[in-house]
């Protein structure tokens, strides 16, 4: 048994310790909003002028055109700053029972915006004057769309109590499919279906090992990664290498829902996009609201949180580990697929630990599918810009923003802030009587 | 049924329960076999010859041939460039020329080794502590970096100069184990989760500091530090015109591997960490610290990966740069895999790290005589891994009924333990 929880621990008053919690969240939003004002805000010379614009580059169905909008840098990044301010006080003062990790994101959202408009201030030093708002969400849209897949991949099974830290490794596997399956059938379709036979393929790998042997779920998981990160890399080049007809590295052509797509801004974010993005949408939906308001979800939570009442009014705790964990790593093998679609060629070692980055949002969101889908957001827009910032010649390295899911994830887990709790029976082997 | 043959069995079978090497054995002969498997399916001249079956049944010996003289050639020439070349060494023994070729595919087999012994030696502390440090590479990093500032910075005589390099090796590696190792036992933050993110926070450091005034080489625009200085270089163990690389870092692995035995067989901390490790609420009720142990353990093995981070750094490449212990290059994940090959014992580890360094270095000369990527070598080591992670699998494969698997400690029970 592994009950080690006693009544005792618990009886130190949690509200309390919720309040506190709270109470440096809003403290560490205050502070980041100083930052923004003091330091990008005053920071800035006060005759700068930011410059916004909207129209994305290289989309064939662009937006209805808006204008560049000029902004002075220190008013902008000033009221940027005290709206963060304002919102960490009343995260302090209010200590509100809902809603606090979404404020915390939108902070964080805020700081990102804050530092392009100090980034792109002329007279400064960055060679490029403006920053083109759009293109930059477009960019961050598919790393996030990639996360999200990997997260709901990660809440799909550890929800059913199987730890898949393998994300990264079915991400390798569905690219590498995928782009042979595209290269030959020049189908998008069949490559998302061979991916998610291969993610699912890891997925039963993972669960055969861990329902039936018992074996650490993560030891499996990181060796899985090890395993198909090398395994990839020797097939380029003894298969593909020789025989490049296999990987000629096609990406996915956008598909505009008409009108839709011509709203500015959001318009090319969310309605212009492969037909992977709205496979995601879809999947988001239909996951949230299958694991909370069917009868299916409901079962699955229960596997995860209490194998052993689960399986005493009738559940086949196994059978649903299989099912959870094998759609689990489908997911995530298209998720590859998607990566692979926007980038071309196959490459090996070019998911570069994205697949930890949806375990971190997995974490970050809670285990909960809009959860993992806000945080990975947050992750996609901070991984896009740690990538592309260099251009600004920001005096800022864009290690530390690269570090940004990363250390957030780890002060999440360790409840300095916030709070998150995996499913009780996550990553706990179980045996049938 | 003969006589012999039950004998035969008789004695298969209590060669078989005796030990979970055993396990360990099969495991490896599994990997080597899914090893072959991947070679075959994947090498056309092997495919092209298959196909000559659907022309004539004759065509079954050619194809036989041409599949074992390419397996064969494979694993014979991993052998040898990673042990022993027996013509070179016939030669060298006969004429008593050329040693130093005969002897580098061991040599390098050793070079590789030196960092992986000291590094597989910390993860397995702290699995037997039942703590899982999957941070061992970003340990190590840090350690490197540490290691590197010790060794390019300051200018000291050698006898001050390497000890203080190793040293900032260690403590580099500490400050990184120290962050889990405090987190967990104040907040309860899973070891796992949040070594693993280090490990990236890391990286980037490292680029970050390499890009910094201070480490990066003068005159340069790109990621990559100044050389060590000739005192803080761990020098060739044959001196540097023998074309050897393995160097007096192989005696430090030594004295890691004895010391550790001693730690956990002789001394008391060590007692405690083992206790801790088989049970933790044994450990409670006896008195012992659970949070001091756990923070003791992340800095014994962080320190031990920064020393391999600094040893790595020191034997061979004698400078750092943005691709260091990156990728596959990455000994602190190898480690782990090292260390449950070894069970987590001392003298297990160094046996097992042998093992896997002989795999990469054979791996290295395989790619090199007959095309097929090295990359193999990690496949191979993973799937042993995931066999001795499974042993019940090994067992129902070769049917090893009563076979002890002294099963490798599960150290993690996953994310809410």
């Amino acid at each position: 048994m592994s009950v080690t929880e006693s009544p005792t621990t618990v009886a130190i008053s949690p509200r309390a310790a919720a309040n506190t919690r709270t109470r440096v969240i809003g403290l560490l939003m205050a502070v980041i909003g100083l930052i923004t004002t003091f330091i990008f805000g005053m920071g800035s010379v006060g005759s700068a002028k930011s410059s916004l614009t909207f129209t994305p580059v290289n989309l064939q169905s662009a937006p209805w055109h808006l204008g560049a909008l000029t902004l002075s840098t220190r008013l902008c990044d000033v009221i940027i700053g005290l709206l963060m301010i304002a919102l960490g006080v009343e995260v302090v003062v209010r200590h509100p029972a809902k809603g606090v990790m979404a404020r915390f994101g939108l902070v964080a959202v805020l700081f990102f915006l804050a530092l392009l408009v100090w980034a792109a201030r002329s007279p400064g030093p960055s060679q490029v004057p403006f920053i083109n708002l759009t293109s930059i969400l477009i960019g961050s849209s598919t790393l996030a769309m990639v996360l999200i897949f990997g997260s709901l991949s990660g809440v799909m099974c550890e929800r059913a109590g199987v730890v898949n830290i393998a994300i990264e490794g079915q991400f390798i596997g569905g690219a590498f499919l995928g782009s042979m399956i595209v290269s030959t059938t020049h189908s998008f379709i069949y490559a998302a279906l061979a991916g998610a036979v291969m993610g699912g393929l890891l997925g039963l790998i993972l669960a055969f090992l861990a329902l039936r042997y018992l074996s650490d779920q993560i030891i499996v998981g990181v060796v899985l990664v090890t395993m198909l990160g090398s395994l990839s890399s020797y097939l380029n080049l003894q298969v593909l290498t020789p025989y490049p007809q296999y990987n000629t590295g096609h990406t996915a052509p956008n598909l505009a829902i008409p009108l839709l797509s011509k709203i500015p801004i959001l318009g090319p974010v969310f309605f212009n996009q492969t037909g992977f993005f709205y496979v995601m949408l879809v999947l988001v939906v239909v996951i949230s609201f299958g694991l909370f308001k069917t009868r299916w979800g409901l079962r699955v939570r229960a596997v995860g949180e209490h194998p052993e009442a689960a399986s005493s009014v009738g559940i086949n705790v196994i059978r649903t580990r299989y099912t959870s964990v094998i759609m689990g790593g489908a997911i995530a093998g298209i998720g590859g697929v998607a990566f692979m679609a926007a980038q071309g060629q196959f490459q090996p070692g070019y998911t570069s630990g994205l697949g930890y980055i949806a375990l971190a949002a997995l974490i970050f969101g809670r285990w909960r599918p809009s959860g993992a889908v806000v945080a990975s957001v947050l992750f996609g827009i901070s991984v896009y810009l740690a990538d592309n910032l260099q251009t600004y010649q920001i005096p800022v390295p864009t290690e530390v923003l690269g570090m940004f899911p990363y250390l957030i994830t780890i002060a999440v887990v360790s409840g300095l802030i916030g709070r998150v709790r995996p499913p009780a029976a996550d990553g706990q082997p179980y045996q049938r009587d | 049924m003969p006589r012999a043959f039950t004998q035969f069995a008789n004695a298969w079978v209590r060669l078989t329960s005796k030990s979970p090497i055993v396990v360990t054995f099969f495991a490896i002969v599994l990997g080597l076999l899914i090893g072959a498997l991947i070679i075959i399916t994947t090498t056309p001249a092997v495919l092209v010859s298959w196909r000559g079956l659907f022309h004539s049944w004759g065509g079954l010996g050619h194809a036989l041939k041409v599949t074992f003289d390419n397996v064969g050639s494979a694993y014979r020439d991993m052998f040898s460039g990673s042990v022993v070349n027996p013509p070179e060494f016939w030669h060298a023994l006969t004429t008593g020329k050329n040693w130093n070729q005969a002897l580098t595919p061991i040599s390098e087999t050793l070079t590789y080794a030196t960092p992986l012994i000291i590094a597989s030696i910390g993860v397995g502390l702290a699995f037997q502590t039942g703590i899982f440090n999957i941070g061992a590479n970003g340990q190590a990093i840090l350690g490197g970096i540490a290691g590197a500032s010790v060794a390019t910075l300051i200018h000291l005589p050698m006898i001050l100069h390497l000890p203080l390099t190793m040293l900032a090796g260690i403590a580099g590696g500490m400050i990184a184990g120290s962050i889990p190792g405090l987190l967990k036992a104040f907040t309860g933050a899973h070891e796992v989760i949040v070594t693993l993110m280090l490990n990236y926070v890391v990286a980037l450091f490292l680029i970050f500091s390499l890009l910094s005034t201070a480490l990066q080489r003068p005159n340069q625009s790109n990621d990559i530090s100044r050389n060590f200085d000739p005192s803080a270089q761990l020098a060739p163990l044959f001196g540097t015109a023998s074309g050897l690389r393995v160097s007096w870092g192989i005696f430090i692995a030594l004295a890691v591997v004895v010391f550790a035995w001693w730690f956990l067989d002789r001394s008391s901390l060590g007692f405690d960490f083992r206790v801790t490790g088989a049970n933790p609420n044994a450990a409670r009720a006896s008195g012992i610290n659970a949070k001091a142990v756990i923070v003791m353990v992340f800095l014994l093995s962080g320190g031990l990966a920064g020393l391999a981070g600094v040893v790595q750094a020191s034997s061979t490449t004698h400078l750092i740069d943005g691709g260091f212990l990156i990728g596959n290059a990455g000994i602190g994940f190898t480690a782990i895999t090292v260390a449950l090959l070894g069970r987590n014992r001392p003298m297990g580890i160094l046996w097992a790290s042998l093992l896997f360094a002989a795999l990469g270095v054979g791996g290295r000369a395989m790619q090199a005589s007959t095309g097929i990527p090295l990359d193999l070598a990690t496949v191979i080591q993973s799937a042993i891994v995931l066999f001795v992670a499974t042993p019940v699998l090994v067992k129902e494969i070769f049917r090893l009924h009563t076979a002890q698997t002294g099963a490798v400690q599960l150290a993690t029970k996953g994310w809410s333990s």
